[in-house]
């Protein structure tokens, strides 16, 4: 969970979904995991696994990274259709893809929306504390990201951590949690007194956006109204799942199109 | 490290809202019970501790991807309120990294927020028993107790999950149309996930890590207490 890479890819992309406002990509993501928790069926789950990799390859950022984030939850969806194991294969792979487009779909919203603006449209539903709390964690994570760094590599060159010796690195590692909970808690009186010298009233100003849709938003919206559309056509008319081949195969051709195209097209 | 990793889509949709309504309950009663303390004072302290917890979960100790919570030391330091108000954002945040599904941020939020909860309780239950020379096995053994019941809730989750509603409402109602029998009970309650085997799964991957928890927690408190002894709350319900 690199917070620091995710953050420097969502201020930094070009893509369409980078263009995309933060409202109508979390409309998009809404839509998907409506989908991914909506159907149980093998080939609409690796149809849309398939799609949010071709989004990712859209987006020009390191597929590979952006699929190892999102890979994380496999090994507990791996451990949860090992206990629930009843001989069929498809069973535990439909419980492994909902793991793995579940997570793609909220990563890919994160890597191409700075923290600000979801935080943002996150708060006219949020309680005003909380709202507020993510805005100041986020920025404190960085922070302590940047302690942290500088804790182990002082540990490490002090000896703090050896091999073999368990309990005394796990003494010096927990003194040094301590230490970034003293820290952190003298910079969060700093922060106050720094936040109430700038004029803070209770709420940190995010700069507004103009909220009109424009094509980039239409065309996130359109893609998961499709998404959505397919899937829950496929859950209330059984025969539709004929298609799901189909609809797997034409997934995997837009995958292999977009990654040729932005191989070799600037 | 009791965090619910099941993905979206996987538990049944009553057990999820029941969740977030569970959640955005105590939510409600966290924030009217802090509203008399400085909350523009708190919001600085409450980002810290969630960004302390995010960090700390970044930081895998085992093979298995094993991260501590830090959940009793949230609740030690901030007070059960506080605390469940900072888990809520640290589970929000994580569900965004695809830590966890976004649908049982709910679920997560009360598993973890017990173990704030249970921990800062059982923290001054020991303190007043051992005495305050002991903190660092107060607060050990307050965070491993807190995890192994937190982990007990988790076994419930995920056991009820196979309970249809209308069948134990049926069960335990008087509608003479009702057609599930006694006698077809177990059958359809252990209909899906084998609980026992879940169960045992469980109980083996965390069991090493709530002594490793506990141990990192008594540390971290000792720490706490010896460097600023007045982040270690006094005695308050």
């Amino acid at each position: 969970m690199d917070v620091a890479i995710i953050d420097y890819y969502a201020n930094h992309g070009e893509s369409f979904l980078h263009k995309a406002k933060a409202l109508w990509k979390m409309v998009f993501t809404a839509l998907v995991i409506a989908s991914i928790i909506l159907t149980n069926e093998f080939y609409i789950l690796l149809g849309i696994y398939i799609i949010l990799v071709t989004i990712a390859v859209w987006t020009r950022l390191p597929v590979s990274k952006i699929i190892t984030i999102a890979t994380y939850p496999a090994i507990f969806a791996l451990i949860f259709a090992f206990v629930i194991w009843n001989g069929s294969w498809l069973r535990a792979g439909v419980i492994l893809l909902k793991a793995l487009a579940a997570a793609l779909t909220m990563v890919l919203l994160i890597v191409t929306t700075p923290y600000p603006d979801v935080f943002n449209t996150l708060r006219p539903f949020l309680p005003r504390i909380i709202a507020e709390g993510l805005f100041v964690t986020y920025r404190s994570v960085f922070i302590l990201l940047e302690l942290t760094d500088e804790l182990i590599k002082g540990l490490k060159v002090r000896g703090g951590i050896t091999r073999r010796k368990y309990l005394r690195n796990i003494r010096n590692f927990s003194s040094g949690i301590g230490l970034l909970l003293v820290k952190g808690f003298d910079y969060s009186e700093k922060f106050y007194g720094m936040m109430n010298v700038r004029g803070y009233g209770g709420r940190i100003a995010v700069q507004d956006k103009n909220m009109h849709m424009n094509r980039y938003d239409f065309l996130a919206i359109t893609i998961g109204l499709l998404i959505f559309a397919i899937t829950i056509s496929t859950v209330i008319e059984k025969s539709f799942l004929e298609f799901g081949v189909y609809i797997l195969v034409c997934s995997a051709v837009a995958l292999v199109i977009s990654s040729l195209y932005t191989q070799f097209v600037n | 490290m009791s965090h619910l990793h099941i993905p979206d889509g996987v538990l049944p949709g009553w057990l999820v809202m029941s969740g977030w309504l569970l959640t955005a309950l105590i939510l409600a009663f966290s924030i009217y019970r802090t509203r008399s303390t400085e909350l523009k004072r708190k919001i600085p302290l409450i980002g810290i501790i969630s960004a302390l917890m995010i960090v700390c979960m970044t930081i895998p100790i085992a093979p298995i991807a094993y991260h501590i919570n830090l959940s009793v030391i949230a609740g030690i330091i901030l007070g059960p309120a506080l605390a469940f108000i900072s888990i809520f954002i640290v589970d929000l945040i994580i569900a965004m990294f695809g830590h966890g599904g976004i649908t049982v941020v709910g679920l997560n939020t009360v598993v973890v927020g017990a173990e704030a909860f249970i921990g800062f309780y059982l923290f001054q239950l020991f303190m007043a028993i051992i005495g305050r020379d002991s903190i660092m096995w107060s607060s050990g053994l307050a965070a491993v107790i807190s995890l192994i019941l937190s982990t007990s809730i988790l076994i419930g989750i995920v056991y009820s999950s196979q309970i249809n509603p209308e069948l134990v409402i049926g069960i335990e109602g008087n509608d003479p149309t009702e057609q599930v029998k006694n006698e077809e009970i177990p059958q359809e309650l252990i209909n899906g996930v084998n609980i026992k085997s879940f169960a045992k799964t469980i109980l083996i991957l965390l069991g090493i890590g709530w002594l490793l928890e506990g141990i990192i927690t008594a540390f971290v408190i000792k720490y706490v207490s010896r460097v600023r002894p007045d982040l270690i709350l006094p005695q308050r319900a």
